[in-house]
């Protein structure tokens, strides 16, 4: 199957950087939209965003003591957040991955070999030498790396420009793609695997009712939990025709690649997800169709500052991130709740995708269970890191750099020394 | 189908209140106005009638302490009677579905190229 077009935006707007929030906003506004944290672009970078909690320390410890003291609570309050949300990334990141690689271990589909190939990938890693390979995996590589680099510039322009229902429709037909034709396959290689009989009628019912209220809860309303379990399933749906479609030392040097672009995108000043952001910040409007996983929490604070109560959570197309985070104009009229809605931090999709792929690879072409373990808490360890520096810095952060740098050096290690190393022990009977 | 959608999500519920942004997107029940709860849960039942009984759970699930555990407020015998025919609508076609899925599952082999033509999965083997 060659993915259409659609894919590939989906695949790049996933990338979501979400810049932190801007320091403690002094009145309130209802529309107002602290953090622009949309990846309109395309291959929007993955980033981490942190709202909330910050400013809210900021703007209720002034009224507190000397400024010391201010910033003593400042800073342990800052690692509380810090350490909360860490937590809270994990689960759906774990989610995402214990998904894929489920399914890689279970459906035989995904890890079969294909001659299909993307249209982004044209060269074929079926060559002879060892060289041609190599040449043709690395020219795979920049011919991926180009689009997404195309689009997302595409996607800059289209949100300097206003062209809000573009992007909007885009978004939404992404999203109409990936929840009704991708999980349709999934289904249906499913149901193969375990050799059930099921009919139309029954799939077709089925089929609509997740794919419709997907689309209700991912664009529209809907209960956050229900819409993040609907975040991981498609980020996870995508993953798996990565692993699928990308020829196997291409998805290799394509991570590698992706990983060196998002840094580039988000922290060089030129960068096209940081204009975008700007923009986004210099409009206070909410970034829009990104999909940006949120996972926004509730805590009581014992201070009384209402300018927290902000979230801009902005629900984009899957394409865009989803922030998570609501408006709250109801803040105002409950000052004696002294409840703090917490921001959340936000993760892009496209940061999911590319680590479930990661880990998935390692769970189909590695050697066992040893391999995908070591990524997985590779991964975990690299995304602690990110939101360590997220509350160093507090500002928008590239998430696949040091997570996906962590994974490969993982990975490699661990299928070319730890498993060998592993096998002859036990061969051996030698326990240590 | 797609008109109906965009009927549905265009029709924002909180046009009485004017700080409301129509993009906004609610997460937490918590927040919002009664108004806007039996607004969304109205709207939630409706579209149900779509052949989404899915729909119908979520509406059950999200609803229920609004409906039944919370201290009695002024919409709330409105939703909860959304919740309770969302659960009837709900019950209904979990009975349809669970009939259709055994006669389809007992009588499949029997009905030959019928059945073949209804599948969309054959399995391999003996039946």
């Amino acid at each position: 199957m060659n993915a259409s077009d659609s894919d590939e935006d989906v695949y790049n707007e996933r990338t979501a950087l979400v810049p932190s929030e801007t320091p403690a906003v002094p009145s309130y506004r209802p529309d107002d939209l602290s953090m622009p944290d949309d990846l309109p672009t395309q291959r929007a970078k993955p980033g981490l965003s942190r709202r909330g909690g910050p400013a809210a320390v900021d703007g209720s410890g002034g009224g507190g003591g000397s400024d010391q003291e201010v910033d003593a609570d400042d800073e342990e309050l800052t690692l509380k957040y810090g350490a909360k949300h860490v937590i809270m990334l994990f689960i759906p990141v774990t989610l995402c991955m214990a998904v894929v690689v489920a399914t890689i271990k279970s459906v035989s589909f995904y890890t079969e070999k294909t001659d299909q190939q993307l249209i982004y990938t044209p060269f074929t890693e079926n060559t002879a030498s060892v060289g041609r390979r190599l040449l043709n995996s690395v020219l795979n590589t920049i011919i991926m790396i180009s689009v997404i680099v195309v689009m997302t510039i595409f996607l800059v322009v289209l949100y300097k420009y206003r062209c809000y229902k573009f992007i909007h429709g885009w978004l939404i037909l992404s999203s109409l793609m990936l929840l009704f034709w991708f999980s349709f396959m999934y289904l249906g290689e499913v149901f193969k695997t375990y050799n059930v009989a099921v009919d139309y009628p029954t799939v077709g019912v089925i089929i609509w009712n997740f794919g419709a209220v997907g689309m209700i809860c991912i664009h529209w309303k809907g209960p956050l939990p229900l819409q993040q379990a609907y975040l991981i399933l498609i980020s996870a749906l995508m993953a798996l025709v990565f692993i699928k479609y990308l020829p196997e030392w291409s998805a290799w040097v394509i991570l590698g690649a992706i990983s060196v672009y998002d840094l580039v995108a988000v922290l060089s000043p030129k960068g096209p997800l940081r204009m975008l952001v700007e923009t986004a910040q210099e409009r206070n409007e909410p970034i829009f169709p990104a999909l940006i996983y949120s996972s926004a929490m509730m805590w009581t604070v014992g201070m009384a500052s209402p300018m927290e109560a902000q979230r801009s959570e902005h629900q984009s197309d899957e394409e865009a991130e989803q922030s998570g985070g609501g408006v709250e104009p109801e803040r105002r009229q409950f000052p004696e709740d002294e409840l703090e809605e917490d921001r959340g931090v936000k993760l892009g999709l496209g940061d999911f995708i590319f680590y479930s792929v990661l880990v998935g690879k390692a769970a189909a072409t590695g050697g066992d269970w040893n391999t995908t373990l070591a990524c997985f808490v590779a991964i975990l360890i690299g995304l602690c890191l990110t939101l360590l520096l997220l509350a160093i810095f507090k500002k928008a952060l590239p998430a696949l750099p040091i997570s996906i740098t962590f994974g490969l050096v993982f990975y490699f290690s661990t299928d070319f020394l730890v498993q060998p190393f592993m096998d002859n022990l036990a061969a051996h009977q030698f326990y240590i | 189908m797609f008109l109906f959608f965009f009927w549905f999500c265009t029709e924002t519920c909180s046009d009485s209140l004017p700080q409301q942004d129509p993009l906004r997107f609610v997460m937490n029940l918590e927040r919002l106005p009664n108004e806007e709860k039996l607004c969304l849960c109205r709207k939630y039942y409706l579209a149900g009638f779509a052949l989404l009984p899915f729909l119908w759970l979520v509406n059950v699930v999200w609803f229920f302490r609004e409906a039944f555990v919370k201290p009695a407020y002024t919409e709330q015998s409105q939703i909860k009677t959304y919740v309770k025919r969302s659960g009837m609508g709900l019950l209904f076609w979990v009975a349809v579905l669970t009939t259709w899925i055994t006669i389809f599952q007992h009588f499949r082999a029997e009905w030959g190229a019928m059945g073949d033509y209804l599948s969309f999965t054959i399995p391999l083997g003996i039946p």
